[in-house]
């Protein structure tokens, strides 16, 4: 049953990204994944192939229902794909199941801490099951507890806990046996806003250990503040994956100036087209709105075409494309539907 | 106040009605309280084998030996079928070995002489519940109908068993049952709906370490609960262990059974994904399981449908073997039926058990 991880390698074609071939760590072929329920069936995964970098921070970034989880369940060996295959380090991840779950940590959507046991008690079952060796156990659990800034809780049963004490031991839980590579799905979902900070934090330090971290968000501003590279997913297709700065370059529209004013003179916007600068404008609600590419060396010339036409401005600012920008421009649709909108934190927020 | 409580009345209802397995659990319950408890507790005793024996020397069959037996073999309740099956032994002795061996409830000897101040002699076997006083009134009437006056001795070969001596080792059953349908399975599917199991499947752990570790931590606390039963009868109940290998032969007969009950119980919880479908379905299962084990009401004073059920149910192997050896200080030649039984049921479970489970882990 088990062919040897060597020759699983050599048999993989690696497709696409030449330059990437010694340090992928996860190779995902035409991965595909069909739920059957009597007569429907939802194909969640859809021909999806990428690469992730030893090292990196991947990030998968999606609407709810897009496949992202799917794609983590695949890869932590919990679900079998329809069709196609992935590889996590050198195995592949049907045939060699028990040799991925042996260099993977996995902190899971749901919760799957025990919280009737102390936060000790946790690490240290969970470090049976992941075969830490039991002389470096002890120590082990108290080094990740002070990580995550629990050692004062440690002997309190995680009922007591917060959400994002629960969230920031689960992470840590997962790290135990220093895998090589990390999957966290939705880390920070539900977490106020320093909660979230804290989580992030974590995650930055784990990483700094030379730990993969593959994560999956719906969160904006969490994909731009952690991840090195980003893969858009929607309706269970890949549809765009690069860094979050070339993600925002391939915006045609640009950066989004808007000048606040009192009172409008006639020939403004025509003198503003006429610069060359910019690629749209119009005037809305005592604003003038401009797209430009490269906003902050655009703006010279616009302040001073208003001097020209001696109007006063009552604000200014610039805002550079956000990822949510981003994935309206791949899509044609906001990233959450509804009221989610508002409240994620990578929402609408301005930039200085 | 009235809109909460139609909307908490609502909701409930609508829940209820959504899951058609328990409503019928629900309903079905009571009828099967009717049906089994009815029927298991307080039938009438009927058919108790009984050996009778005409002593020696044996020349030829008295007048009193024949008329009693007579008797005997007639001897019913009003509208009942025979008290009695009669089984007549050549001698005192191979009827004496039956008795012990739990064949026949009762031996009866009677004299190979008719003088009218020689002894019938009974022996019966006093570790049942009702039996014995159900062998004396029986014999005492029969012998009344054949118009001899011979004395009647009457001797409880156990010495006098308590009802609770009788239940209390019952009872041993019903705490190993307890334990694994209410403690380990419903931790199980708890486990399964926190998503803990689901925890333990992305580690390096294997399948087969998580289904021994389960069935093995509900195993023993099975085991713990009907050890500690028994030391309560122990003391409380006052039977008497006659040695340290009957008391190793009682231990080895909670194991067998704890971990064939507990294989059984891992498998239901596989079965069911919530705690409420789970909870009836074993509800049912405890009901019958234990009603028909004996531990209560001898499964002789049951209608044939529950005594066919009691034939497959290892609780009632359980319970036999167990009395066997705590009540009738039997050994290991005669509780090795039950332990064949009780073998073969735990194998089939812990099969069934390993399998159901695993396809929940996969």
């Amino acid at each position: 049953m088990l062919s040897s991880p060597g020759s699983s390698g050599s048999k993989d074609p690696a497709p696409g990204s030449p330059g990437l071939t010694d340090n992928r760590i996860i190779r995902i072929q035409h991965l595909t994944k069909v739920f059957r329920e009597k007569n429907r069936s939802v194909t969640a995964v859809d021909d999806v192939s990428l690469d992730v970098i030893k090292g990196e921070i991947f990030g998968l970034l999606g609407p709810n229902g897009a496949g992202k989880s799917t794609i983590i369940r695949i890869l932590t060996t919990l679900l079998t794909p329809t069709s196609g295959t992935a590889f996590v380090d050198r195995f592949e991840i049907t045939r060699n199941d028990e040799e991925i779950r042996g260099i993977i940590g996995v902190c899971p959507q749901n919760s799957t801490l025990d919280v009737e046991l102390t936060a000790y008690d946790n690490l240290e079952f969970y470090g049976k099951l992941l075969n830490v060796e039991e002389e470096i156990l002890h120590d082990r659990a108290m080094q990740l507890l002070g990580m995550a800034g629990l050692t004062d809780r440690a002997h309190m049963p995680v009922r007591t806990f917060s959400g994002g004490m629960k969230r920031k031991l689960e992470i840590v839980r997962a790290f135990l046996h220093r895998p090589l590579i990390l999957f966290l799905d939705e880390p920070t979902i539900g977490l106020d806003p320093d909660s979230r900070w804290e989580v992030w934090q974590q995650i930055e330090k784990l990483n700094a250990e030379h730990t993969t971290i593959i994560l999956t968000t719906h969160y904006m501003e969490e994909a731009e503040k952690l991840c090195h590279r980003i893969a858009f997913m929607d309706v269970g297709r890949l549809i765009a994956l690069d860094t979050p700065e070339n993600h925002k370059r391939a915006i045609p529209a640009g950066d989004l100036i808007e000048i606040g004013f009192e009172t409008m003179r006639e020939g403004l916007l025509p003198a503003i087209t006429a610069t060359g600068l910019v690629k749209s404008v119009e005037a809305k609600d005592n604003r003038v709105i401009i797209h430009a590419l490269n906003g902050s060396r655009v703006l010279p010339a616009l302040i001073a075409v208003f001097e020209r036409f001696s109007m006063p401005m009552t604000s200014i600012s610039i805002r550079s494309p956000t990822l949510e920008d981003v994935f309206i421009h791949l899509t044609g649709r906001k990233l959450d539907t509804g009221s989610s909108v508002e409240n994620s934190p990578g929402g609408r927020r301005q930039k200085p | 106040m009235i809109r909460g409580a139609v909307a908490i009345f609502t909701r409930d209802f609508k829940k209820f009605l959504s899951n058609p397995f328990v409503i019928v659990m629900t309903l079905f319950m009571p009828v099967m309280y009717l049906l089994i408890f009815g029927n298991a507790m307080g039938g009438a005793i009927v058919h108790i084998p009984i050996g009778v024996v005409q002593d020696q020397p044996y020349t030829t069959e008295t007048p009193l030996f024949t008329a009693a037996v007579a008797q005997l073999k007639d001897f019913h309740q009003p509208d009942k079928p025979s008290m009695f099956d009669v089984a007549v032994y050549t001698s005192e002795e191979v009827a004496k070995q039956a008795l012990s061996q739990g064949r026949i409830s009762a031996a009866v000897i009677f004299p190979s002489d008719v003088s009218a101040d020689l002894t019938v002699r009974v022996y019966e076997d006093s570790s049942d519940y009702m039996v014995p006083s159900l062998i004396e009134g029986g014999v005492s009437a029969a012998m009344t109908g054949t118009g001899f006056s011979h004395p009647v001795a009457f001797n409880r070969i156990y010495g006098k068993v308590d009802y609770i001596q009788f239940f209390g080792v019952g009872v041993i059953v019903m705490a190993i049952f307890m334990t694994t349908m209410m403690g380990g399975a419903f931790a199980l599917i708890r486990d399964r709906e926190l998503g803990i199991i689901e925890g333990y499947l992305v580690t390096p752990v294997k399948r087969s370490s998580i289904i021994l570790g389960t069935i093995g931590s509900t195993t023993v606390r099975a085991f713990l609960a009907g050890t500690i039963i028994f030391i309560f009868d122990i003391l409380i109940t006052g039977v008497v262990v006659r040695g340290a290998d009957d008391f190793l032969l009682v231990l080895l007969v909670i194991f067998i059974a704890s971990i064939g009950v507990t294989s059984l119980v891992v498998a239901l919880a596989s079965r069911f994904s919530t705690q409420q479908e789970y909870a009836s379905v074993v509800a049912f299962f405890n009901l019958i399981l234990f009603m028909t084990s004996g531990a209560f009401y001898p499964i002789l004073g049951m209608p044939g449908w529950l005594i066919w059920i009691a034939l497959i149910n290892p609780e009632a192997y359980t319970v036999h073997a167990l009395r066997s050896i705590i009540l009738r200080g039997q050994g290991l030649a005669i509780i090795a039926p039950d332990l064949i039984a009780l073998g073969i049921f735990s194998t089939l479970a812990i099969i069934l058990g390993i399998v159901t489970y695993r396809r929940t882990l996969e």
